[in-house]
């Protein structure tokens, strides 16, 4: 890692000692970033280990903390979007996309339209003249300037993208999780695209949570982990497997308390299930007393596999059974009534009301058990509120304080109290952490424990790999829609799961297409 | 435990008050007590029984109920612009059966499901369809204004004679329960009804949830197009009535007039929404926004101002609710 050292002539960015926290969180603690110029660099850490962050402050969005930020060798302490792109720093966003509404055209040439000589018109011809030698030279093909973003494909969509900063005459391309929405032969071409980049010169910057493509893809990587960079070094020295352990941190094992298994009868039983373009062939059983994990990538079909289960998405074919009768038409209502509960991972959005108190959002999904003739016993209500409460340790002033006032940890006890209150027996939980302080994730943990305990059958949904072991028995990985592994979670260790789940199986075959 | 009698999530102060203050519960009683107060003063002929009983008959009953009809698709997180529609409907159908020599109940059932229609209609747009609320029933009220025009030559009224009406009917325009007006008993009871309902019953709560936030309403279990469909079909009865009323009070049926009661009718459900404790849509609320409304455009009258000033008032006091309401939020 780099000391504040006199400029290194090769580096083309040189970052070292760069903090940044975010209302007392601290997303980079003394990070560093050096990459050399004309190589392809990847930056892989976990979700939360700063990739987002680094790369913002590059950006110029950000403003670190701390720390100092070399590009060409010239310190660059107050970095703006505008003096980042005067930099030649370009980025290719997945989540940026770009404005459906706009032509080709105005999206490649937003903010630096040609104009007509000494007049304020646009030179429509020289704007269709420059993006026709990119496209053609790059890719072989034409995208007419007047054509809609909006009818054109996800690869088309981010050939504008690249195509708009190959115009500006990029020194550094930082190209931030580009193949999560690409088919692999989409993919496997951008591959070939970056290579050539780099042939001709250009810095790559390439962040991706698939290792494979890290190995097959990159000169050397940057692994993060809890803001700080863990290693810097050529991808030739290293190996998915190698880069899943760095990204790991292996200190937090505790929280997980022994639970014995009371194995029971079967209660889900998933038979090819599959939903088209997500995920296929996906079978699985699910008795009482137990706790499977998955995990997978964002885009491996996990998150929808289990919105399936609580009739969230529509499966295309396969057969659900619960306690042995068949589903047909799954909607939530009906999910609930066949006692399975989700707590979804996008809390505010979809798991509690922020706007509702504590005892409404309880109560949600069991109002028909306070209720005589329609009108509710609210007395009832907010005694059996006030129980889970205590139960759950949930630290609010009351059943009726809303539950914006409370913090994560305790709406996500609420979240959960709502299945507790609704006397649910399949419980699907998808992150059931995310966002919890460290406390808080404790009690969960011991919740689930007790919930499994009780005769509860529980599917988790985590990318928080060492709380996936701890918490299940069995751990399913989904990898591109389909389940590629079943693994005891007894025997396993976060960085083989993690190497499973980012692709290392592929590895190979990948590395044949370069 | 103690804690749990004092907020303390480490470090996150509540950022909203727990339990709601006295001021918000009081607001909006103690506003309209003071507007009452304050013309009773400037205007001599405010506080006289008579005048008191005109402004809850004819200011107050029938866009009581409409404000009641609109606090229902507010509730479920929506608005209705055609209101008028309903009520214009049922006047019609009541109207035209009357004319026809049926029975007064009958005709009033048959104007109950014309109104009931509009709901439906309503419901069906907006919950299977899923068209915003504010399209989907602007688009009613248009659908609804050129309807009424086909069915009465371009929009002639239809009166009733001078004789041979109904006493049932006359009951319901000019008769009294107990020395109450009709038209304020029904109000008074519509406004008991729906807000013990609303306030106590599983269906009040799950319409409050799925008003505010739909999406997690949904991952709950709610059957959120069920409950949206019943909100405005209930909104739409509900309005019925008011058209029945009016029409029994007229004695005559206008087309579109229905309309006039819109406006005040979401600055009520407003009104009543924004000066609750919690700021959710409420019917003691928009019962009282209405009988402010009342007295405002009675006081203002009274007080020797033109008639035109009294929406300049109903403007100055959506100000004033709002203005209270930034401060409150501070």
């Amino acid at each position: 890692m780099s000391d504040p050292s006199p400029a290194k002539p090769d580096l083309h960015l040189d970052f070292s000692g760069v903090s940044k926290s975010f209302g007392g969180a601290l997303a980079l603690d003394g990070a560093s970033l050096a990459v050399r110029r004309g190589t392809v660099h990847g930056i892989v850490g976990q979700n939360g280990a700063g990739k987002s962050t680094l790369i913002k402050i590059l950006a110029g969005l950000h403003k670190p903390d701390a720390g100092t930020l070399l590009v060409d060798g010239v310190s660059q302490p107050h970095l703006t979007p505008a003096l980042a792109e005067e930099l030649g720093i370009h980025f290719i966003h997945q989540d940026r996309l770009l404005v459906r509404s706009f032509t080709v055209g105005e999206a490649l040439f937003l903010g630096r339209e040609p104009r007509l000589p000494g007049t304020p018109f646009l030179d429509r011809r020289r704007m269709q003249r420059e993006a026709d030698a990119v496209i053609n030279r790059y890719f072989g093909l034409s995208i007419p300037n007047g054509r809609l973003i909006s009818e054109l494909s996800t690869a088309e969509r981010q050939i504008v993208q690249i195509t708009r900063a190959l115009i500006g005459k990029p020194a550094v391309l930082v190209f931030d999780e580009p193949t999560a929405a690409l088919v692999r032969r989409e993919a496997d071409l951008l591959f070939g695209l970056i290579r050539r980049l780099r042939d001709e010169g250009i810095t790559i910057l390439y962040i991706s949570h698939y290792l494979n493509e890290i190995e097959a893809l990159c000169d050397d990587v940057t692994v993060l982990r809890n803001g700080r960079t863990v290693a810097a070094l050529p991808v030739a020295n290293t190996s998915a497997r190698d880069l899943a352990r760095l990204m790991i941190d292996a200190d937090l094992k505790e929280l997980f308390p022994v639970r014995t298994i009371a194995r029971g009868e079967t209660v889900l039983e998933v038979d090819a299930l599959s939903l088209k373009g997500r995920y296929e062939d996906v079978s699985l059983t699910l008795v009482k007393g137990e706790v499977l994990g998955i995990t997978g990538l964002l885009g491996s079909g996990a998150k929808e596999f289990v919105r399936t289960l609580f009739g969230l998405e529509a499966a295309s074919s396969g057969e659900i059974r619960v306690r042995g009768q068949r589903v047909k038409s799954l909607k939530p209502p009906d999910a609930i009534g066949r006692q399975l509960a989700l707590v979804p991972e996008d809390r505010r959005g979809q798991g509690v009301a922020l706007d509702l108190s504590v005892a409404e959002n309880t109560t949600l999904s069991s109002l028909g058990r306070f209720s005589r003739f329609s009108f509710l016993a609210r007395r009832a209500e907010k005694a059996a509120v006030q129980a889970l409460i205590q139960r759950l340790q949930v630290k609010t002033s009351g059943p009726d304080a809303l539950l914006g006032t409370l913090s994560g940890g305790n709406q996500q006890k609420v979240a959960i109290a709502k299945w507790l209150s609704a006397q649910s027996e399949i419980y699907l939980l998808d992150e059931p952490t995310v966002g919890v302080d460290v406390g808080s994730k404790a009690e969960i943990y011991a919740l689930i424990n007790e919930l499994a305990e009780k005769g509860a059958a529980v599917i988790v949904l985590s990318s928080d790999l060492p709380e996936l072991i701890g918490l299940s028995d069995r751990i399913l990985v989904f990898f591109r829609g389909q389940v590629i592994r079943e693994l005891s979670a007894a025997s396993v260790t976060p960085d083989q799961l993690l190497a499973e789940a980012t692709g290392s199986h592929i590895r190979e075959e990948l590395a044949h297409v370069g | 435990m103690s804690e749990f009698a004092t907020v303390s999530p480490a470090g996150s102060p509540p950022r909203i008050r727990n339990f709601p203050s006295l001021a918000p519960r009081l607001a909006l009683p103690l506003a309209t007590i003071a507007v009452f107060a304050a013309f009773s003063v400037v205007s001599p002929a405010f506080l006289v029984p008579t005048n008191v009983l005109s402004i809850l008959t004819n200011n107050f009953a029938l866009q009581a109920i409409i404000a009641l009809a609109m606090t229902l698709a507010v509730t479920s997180g929506g608005i209705d612009l055609s209101v008028g529609t309903a009520v214009d409907f049922a006047s019609f159908a009541f109207v035209t059966l009357v004319l026809a020599g049926q029975p007064v109940p009958v005709a009033a059932v048959a104007g109950l499901g014309a109104g009931l229609v509009v709901g439906l209609f309503n419901g069906f747009l907006i919950a299977v369809i899923g068209i915003s609320p504010f399209l989907a029933t602007l688009g009613t009220l248009f659908i609804g204004r050129s309807i009424q025009q086909q069915l009465t030559n371009g929009g002639n009224p239809v009166y009733l004679p001078q004789t041979g009406i109904p006493d049932a009917f006359r009951f319901l325009g000019h008769g009294s329960l107990f020395g109450v007006p009709v038209t304020l008993a029904v109000a008074v009871l519509l406004l008991a009804l729906f807000g013990l309902y609303l306030g106590r019953s599983s269906f009040g709560r799950t319409i409050i949830a799925i008003g505010t936030q739909p999406v997690v309403s949904r991952f709950s279990g709610l059957r959120v197009a069920r409950t949206v469909t019943i909100a405005y079909g209930l909104a739409a009865l509900v309005a019925a009535i008011a058209g029945i009323l009016l029409t029994a009070t007229v004695s005559v049926y206008i087309p579109n007039s229905g309309n006039a009661f819109l406006l005040n009718a979401i600055g009520a459900t407003f009104i009543g929404t924004t000066l609750s404790p919690l700021r959710r849509p409420n019917i003691p609320g928009t019962a009282l926004g209405v009988l402010l409304l009342a007295i405002v455009a009675n006081g203002l009258l009274l007080s020797g101002l033109n008639f035109y000033w009294q929406q300049v008032g109903t403007g100055l006091l959506i100000f004033a609710v709002l203005a209270f309401s930034f401060l409150r939020g501070r």
